[in-house]
């Protein structure tokens, strides 16, 4: 780990370079540009908008669509760069052949990318805030950490998953399915509050319901959807006890995924 | 302390590919069940290759294809780990394995230039140094905002040649890149590796089926043959070795005149029925000693009437370097050969040639027009060997000719002559 820090140091100019070109490259010869990274959260958010008059989710004090589009920019960052970086090593095979350098670099890149339209979707966040008037608090401070939190969720997955994609194509496949189930399994189209008064409130499940809920949040995003909302729409701190169950499971499989691709890298080059 | 240490290095790959989802799951099950497993067959792409390289060397790595060479290169570069042994490499490594890996189309020049510096792990500060330079020697000045899905190949391999030959490395892994670009630009590159190497002493590993280039740049040379080190020593004799193995190899692979032959061309007029080399007492020969009096023999089947037929041999090298061609133009004057089978000899006095492989290639025209009717490279391989009866003098050691040459020093200041010797070396 201590390596991977230093690596991470060594190599920051290659991570940059890399993901600019990830980024020149997706934007280049498109007129819209980089503006095509926020295409897809907003017409998920007008869709939930619009599913939501049909059956009705209590959104509490925040209007749905500002809920949902703070709730779907975490998420498809997390989707989008574990999907991607599970295919990220595969995808650079001509540069493994060829060329050594720690080939965490490929991931780490991939979360860099999807980091800067990230970033991105804050102006647009921003404008949503400004329209509805919601000012950020303090509390926005947070977000550094639930982001960088976030990263690491999502290369607990990727790191490992990028590894054994090398071997068998068939992860890359797969991945974008569960991930697209675990959606409807994160408080992206209705609020973690409801799930919380459903289970810990009205104890829904009976005498199971706070196994339940623990087994809920032991979806990272879980946790870090919640705390996007808390901290930028409700100007509350994030709430610890729904984010700790993922911290656990991310703080043991991230290590994990880390030295099984770093097991498996020194035979990159001769299976890719 | 030498920079390089490959201890007793073997790479192994398992032959067939990476089965299915569903045969891994049995293979776990089997696994599981304790079941011996069908293993997939092994195959060394090296063996037990052990050596050192000093800082400051030069060192050619040769050997037919599949030999290891490649294999070899990306150990060093740390693609890919032995099986067994080790690989030390102390300093920063700059792989040339292919240039232009990571060159992308839609990219200009100029980007281009700072994405594969990075990859190559230049420092951007050093790059913005080099940027002009870079360019420069790409020749690339009107075209460097410009995408490189636009540009010829030619310019693309310029530019990844460029940026590749600017890394600030203590070692250079060369494989193949040499020959890049147009013939002016070919000479450019090899320049630039001269002055790395030789100037800058910079410890390089150099990977080419172009033995003469390895020949000339090197000062050591491994040979590697099925993935094992077969000979290693000093250029001049590993190259040799590698010839003479190769032209034992083309032997074996081809009893026939015909199968041979290369770049072949015949109308159907004239056919080659054999080709000989007769020593000067008319024994048929291969290993020709060292300027020696020979006489080729051809023997032709003509089917056609040729009309003004002229004959021509030449020799060539192992790799088609055309030295010298001769032809009866002057010396025999034909109006016309009718069917049938005929013989042409050809006497060549103290053949002038260096010991080394060499090959013949023979052609016959037919008419004022010179009309090809036949024509066949590599017809008939012969060996130059130097012995103690006809030593090389020591004073045309390199190249494929001896100069008939006198030296003088003609203006004396203040020299003092040796006594003469009669310093003649066996090579």
């Amino acid at each position: 780990m201590i390596q991977a820090a230093k690596n991470l140091i060594t190599y920051r100019e290659l991570l940059a370079v890399l993901a600019w070109k990830n980024i020149a490259l997706r934007y280049k010869q498109a007129y819209v540009g980089i503006a095509w990274a926020v295409f897809k959260p907003i017409t998920l958010m007008l869709i939930f908008t619009l599913v939501k008059s049909f059956v009705g989710i209590d959104s509490g004090a925040i209007p749905y669509p500002l809920l949902t589009f703070a709730a779907l920019m975490p998420w498809i960052f997390f989707q989008e760069a574990t999907a991607d970086g599970v295919g990220s090593v595969v995808s650079n095979a001509h540069l493994i052949r060829k060329i050594y350098f720690p080939r965490e670099i490929f991931p780490l890149t991939t979360v860099i990318t999807k980091l800067v339209e990230l970033g991105i979707n804050f102006v647009i966040l921003a404008g949503l805030m400004a329209w509805y008037g919601f000012m950020p608090t303090a509390e926005a401070l947070w977000l550094p950490l639930i982001i960088l939190y976030t990263i690491l969720a999502s290369l607990s997955i990727s790191l490992i998953g990028a590894a054994m994609n090398v071997y068998s194509r068939d992860v890359a496949n797969v991945l974008p399915i569960l991930l697209s189930l675990m959606m409807y399994a994160s408080p992206v189209i209705y609020p973690l509050a409801l799930v919380k008064e459903k289970l810990l409130v009205n104890q829904a499940a009976g005498e199971w319901s706070g196994t339940l809920y623990t087994l809920y949040t032991l979806n990272p995003m879980a946790g870090i959807i919640d705390a996007f909302q808390q901290t930028l729409l409700h100007g509350q701190p994030p709430d610890f006890s729904a984010m700790l169950p993922g911290m656990v499971l991310v703080t043991i499989l991230l290590p994990i995924g880390y030295m099984v691709f770093k097991r498996a890298e020194a035979y990159f080059a001769d299976v890719v | 302390m030498p920079i390089i240490e490959v201890n007793h290095v073997t790479k192994e790959y398992r032959l067939g590919q990476l089965q299915s989802l569903k045969h891994t799951l049995q293979r776990i099950a089997a696994r599981l069940r304790g079941q011996p497993l069908p293993e997939r067959p092994l195959f060394k792409a090296l063996d037990d290759v052990d050596f050192k390289v000093e800082a400051g060397e030069v060192l050619g790595i040769i050997g037919h294809n599949g030999a290891g060479k490649s294999t070899l290169l990306k150990m060093l570069a740390q693609i890919s780990v032995p099986t067994r042994g080790s690989v030390k490499v102390h300093g920063k490594v700059a792989p040339l394995i292919e240039v232009g890996a990571g060159l992308i189309g839609d990219l200009t020049g100029r980007e281009n230039i700072f994405l594969n510096g990075a990859i190559l792990g230049i420092p951007k500060a050093e790059i913005r140094k080099k940027f002009d330079e870079i360019v420069a020697f790409a020749e690339l000045e009107e075209f460097i905002d410009t995408p490189l899905k636009r540009y010829s190949s030619g310019m693309s391999v310029r530019l990844g040649f460029a940026i590749a030959t600017s890394i600030d490395a203590d070692i250079l892994i060369v494989d193949e890149v040499l020959a890049v670009g147009d013939l002016a630009f070919q000479r450019k590159c090899f320049d630039r590796m001269e002055e790395m190497i030789k100037r800058q002493g910079k410890t390089v590993l150099l990977v080419s089926h172009n033995i003469r280039q390895v020949e000339r740049l090197c000062s050591r040379v491994l040979l590697l043959d099925h993935g094992r080190i077969d000979f290693a020593g000093e250029p001049r004799t590993v190259c040799d070795r590698f010839y003479t193995k190769n032209d034992a190899i083309i032997a074996d692979n081809s009893k026939s005149l015909s199968s041979i032959a290369r770049n072949t061309y015949q109308t159907g007029e004239i056919e080659l029925v054999s080709a000989t080399i007769l020593d000067s007492t008319g024994h048929p020969i291969t290993r020709i000693p060292y300027k020696a009096d020979i006489t080729i023999v051809m023997r032709f089947k003509i089917t056609n009437t040729l009309r003004t037929p002229t004959f021509g041999a030449g020799i060539h090298t192992t790799d088609f370097l055309y030295l010298t061609t001769h032809n009866s133009e002057q010396q025999v004057t034909l109006e016309f050969v009718d069917k049938g089978e005929c013989e042409i000899h050809c006497h060549i006095r103290t053949l002038p040639l260096l010991p080394g492989p060499y090959s013949w290639r023979i052609g016959v025209t037919e008419g004022d027009a010179a009309r090809t009717v036949f024509y066949a490279e590599n017809v008939l391989h012969f060996q130059i060997v130097a012995d103690s009866n006809h030593p090389v003098p020591i004073t045309s050691r390199q190249g494929f000719f001896e100069l008939d040459a006198n030296w003088s020093f003609e203006s004396e200041p203040n020299v003092k002559h040796t006594p003469a010797v009669a310093g003649r070396a066996v090579h």
